[in-house]
């Protein structure tokens, strides 16, 4: 099967149309047009990347294949875990966001939730002190924050 | 002369009490990078900047910090060759050849203790010859004018899949991509450019960010996909006998080795992994009957060993002299350079003389200490290997988390890390190389200030960019980097075949 490199040099040449034709829209520069402008550099990117895209669509390689059913999932849930954490890493403090989001990458990763989550805890708290004691970095308390001392 | 002067200042500055602590602790974290699963240098070397920022650190003493990060992952990547036969890292697979043998027959600790030897003399040969090479190819390089750089950055492109990559088109999509990201922002002529009114894009895409991502988070999600959670039994290594003739066998392999593992490295388009190829099949050749290669033949542990480690150290030429990097680790030291302000390149060599050689001077003296780390501590290194990636691999992603919240204290720029991991991910399901991507991040800007600056000289000429011998010469190799790989690179492939495949670390030599 060759679909992969197939779908993704028509994407590529998707966004090279797109990209060089953002190009040909950006206003002039103070002061005048030069012989290379803001756009020279994008339009000759987007042409070496559409006829290489073009090279990947007559020439694909084999395909590898995409995780699909139980372990896709995986890879979506690990995602969805990130973007939580990313999201919650300042309401609920570092350390909680840590706990939760280790210890659910860990679980699911095979480890058993007891261990999953207590590992979690730990990091969680050893590098909020590493960094907030030997680093001298503030890192977010959020709902932790009634323990801080001053 | 000059270069022994400029030494001894850089052994001044190596030598600073603080500066001598972040090496040993560089060479520490490099070889647990290098041991542990799942971590390789690039990547390593990676997560560990944002915290050298947050640290606060001096630039020669980051910079410091992280290149004894890079020699000791060398050094790491070959425990696991040695005692599991899965190479750390791609460079190391030739290890695996005799010395997963050695440790079979109970020999591994002579194994181990003849690798950190052999890499040791590697790295040294390839330090000398970088002192002695690096000055002249930086003066060299003051000839160079922007046409010539911009060449000669298409060349960096051309060759970095080197010559053994599997599709060189893929490549140039790759620095394509990576290029383009490099054009998001205000350009220097005040036009925004790809920036659709997002304020958080109007300073460009952070590089760090994009490499943190691209390596970090795509590797947990590949080991997902691998469901390579669970850790190796625990290793058990014999107690070390070896005598002053063991060593003196390997010491000729091991200085032909890091001889042409260097000359591997500085070339572009070598790279450590034909730097221990070619070691390992000369020394095959030179010794023939008198071995027995592939048996556990202690010469074979050390000719790949010696090659590698100096490859490593070679790739640091073009890397300091041109600014241009070799490999992917050597791309994110240069990552490190240009976001503590200093222009990498040959200008260097005189503007930031006390940098250039504190770090030329704390890889002598991080060689020594990775050498005495490496023989009487390898049985914690060794232990390291038994850590279940299920474990280490959600660690290492927060810490990465962490390092880059430190930076800027935003969470846009985490949603941005994913972004770029799940991308990296697709990217290498692809078997498109992620290193153009994060070097073209890196020289997009530098490319196109000097294709302005060229034609601004020529009055708007495209010939300039051919008109010089150089140039022509450097389009040329460009050329060449990319057809050769079909010719020879199937070959050679062969040639290297018949070990364990690499699995599905990133390629990072």
């Amino acid at each position: 099967m060759t679909f992969n490199d197939r779908i993704f040099g028509v994407l590529m040449i998707v966004l090279a149309v797109a990209y060089g034709w953002a190009a040909t829209q950006f206003p002039e520069p103070f002061g005048g047009a030069e012989a290379v402008g803001p756009d020279t550099f994008p339009k000759l990117l987007a042409v070496v990347l559409a006829i290489s895209s073009l090279y990947l669509i007559v020439r694909p390689d084999p395909d590898n294949a995409w995780p699909w059913s139980r372990t896709g999932i995986e890879l979506i849930i690990a995602v969805v875990v990130l973007i939580f954490y990313a999201m919650l890493l300042q309401p609920l403090g570092f350390v909680i966001s840590t706990t939760l989001a280790v210890g659910t990458l860990c679980w699911r990763m095979g480890a058993r939730p007891l261990n999953a989550y207590m590992t979690g805890a730990v990091s969680g708290v050893v590098v909020y002190f590493l960094f907030s004691f030997a680093l001298d970095l503030a890192l977010p308390l959020g709902l932790l924050s009634f323990l801080e001392v001053n | 002369m000059e270069t022994l002067g400029y030494l001894m200042d850089g052994f001044g500055v190596a030598l600073q009490p603080h500066n001598l602590m972040f090496a040993l602790l560089g060479a520490f974290l490099g070889t647990l990078i290098g041991a542990l699963p799942g971590l390789g240098p690039a990547n390593g070397v990676a997560i560990l900047i944002p915290l050298a920022f947050s640290l606060g650190l001096a630039p020669e003493t980051a910079l410091i910090m992280l290149t004894s990060v890079y020699a000791g992952a060398m050094y790491g990547g070959r425990i696991s060759s040695i005692l599991l036969n899965i190479p750390g890292d791609e460079p190391a697979m030739m290890t695996c050849l005799d010395g997963y043998p050695m440790a079979q027959k109970g020999k591994a600790s002579e194994a181990l203790a003849i690798s950190a030897v052999a890499s040791f003399i590697g790295s040294l040969i390839a330090t000398v010859g970088l002192i002695l090479l690096a000055p002249l190819l930086a003066n060299f390089a003051l000839t160079f004018g922007p046409a010539e750089y911009f060449a000669l950055f298409l060349l960096a492109f051309a060759t970095l899949g080197g010559i053994t990559g599997k599709n060189p088109i893929k490549t140039v999509v790759a620095a394509c991509i990576g290029l383009m990201i490099a054009t998001v922002g205000i350009d220097n002529t005040g036009v925004q450019r790809y920036t659709f009114g997002v304020l958080e894009l109007f300073e460009g895409v952070d590089f760090i960010i994009a490499i943190v991502g691209l390596f970090a988070i795509s590797e947990l999600l590949f080991f997902i996909e691998e469901r390579a959670g669970g850790g190796k039994e625990k290793m058990k290594v014999n107690k070390l006998s070896l005598s002053w003739k063991d060593i003196r066998e390997i010491l000729p392999t091991s200085f032909r080795g890091g001889v042409l593992g260097f000359v591997a490295g500085v070339l572009p388009g070598a790279g450590a992994s034909l730097g221990s190829f070619i070691s390992y099949t000369l020394e095959k050749r030179v010794l023939g009957k008198k071995g027995y290669f592939g048996q556990g033949d202690p010469r074979g542990v050390a000719a790949p060993e010696a090659g590698n480690n100096g490859a490593s150290s070679g790739a640091l030429v073009p890397m300091l002299t041109l600014g241009v990097p070799g490999s992917g680790t050597t791309a994110v030291l240069l990552a490190l350079l240009i976001s503590l302000n200093i222009t990498p390149g040959p200008l260097m060599f005189t503007q930031n003389a006390d940098i250039v050689w504190g770090v030329i001077a704390a890889l002598l003296i991080g060689n020594f200490l990775l050498l005495i780390l490496n023989i009487p501590l390898v049985g914690i290194f060794v232990k390291l290997l038994s850590v279940p990636p299920m474990y280490l691999l959600p660690i290492v992603t927060m810490v990465a988390f962490v390092g880059i919240y430190s930076i800027s204290n935003t969470i846009f720029d985490l949603y941005f890390m994913v972004a770029f991991g799940v991308g990296g991910y697709v990217l290498r399901k692809l078997e498109i190389p992620l290193v153009p991507v994060i070097l073209g991040l890196l020289l997009g800007p530098e490319m196109e200030k000097n294709l302005r600056h060229a034609m601004d000289i020529s009055d708007g000429d495209w010939m300039i960019l051919w008109d010089s011998g150089l140039a022509i010469g450097l389009w040329v190799f460009a050329g060449l980097g990319l057809i050769l790989p079909y010719i020879v690179g199937p070959l050679l492939r062969r040639g290297m075949k018949g070990t364990t495949p690499a699995s599905g670390s990133p390629e990072s030599d």
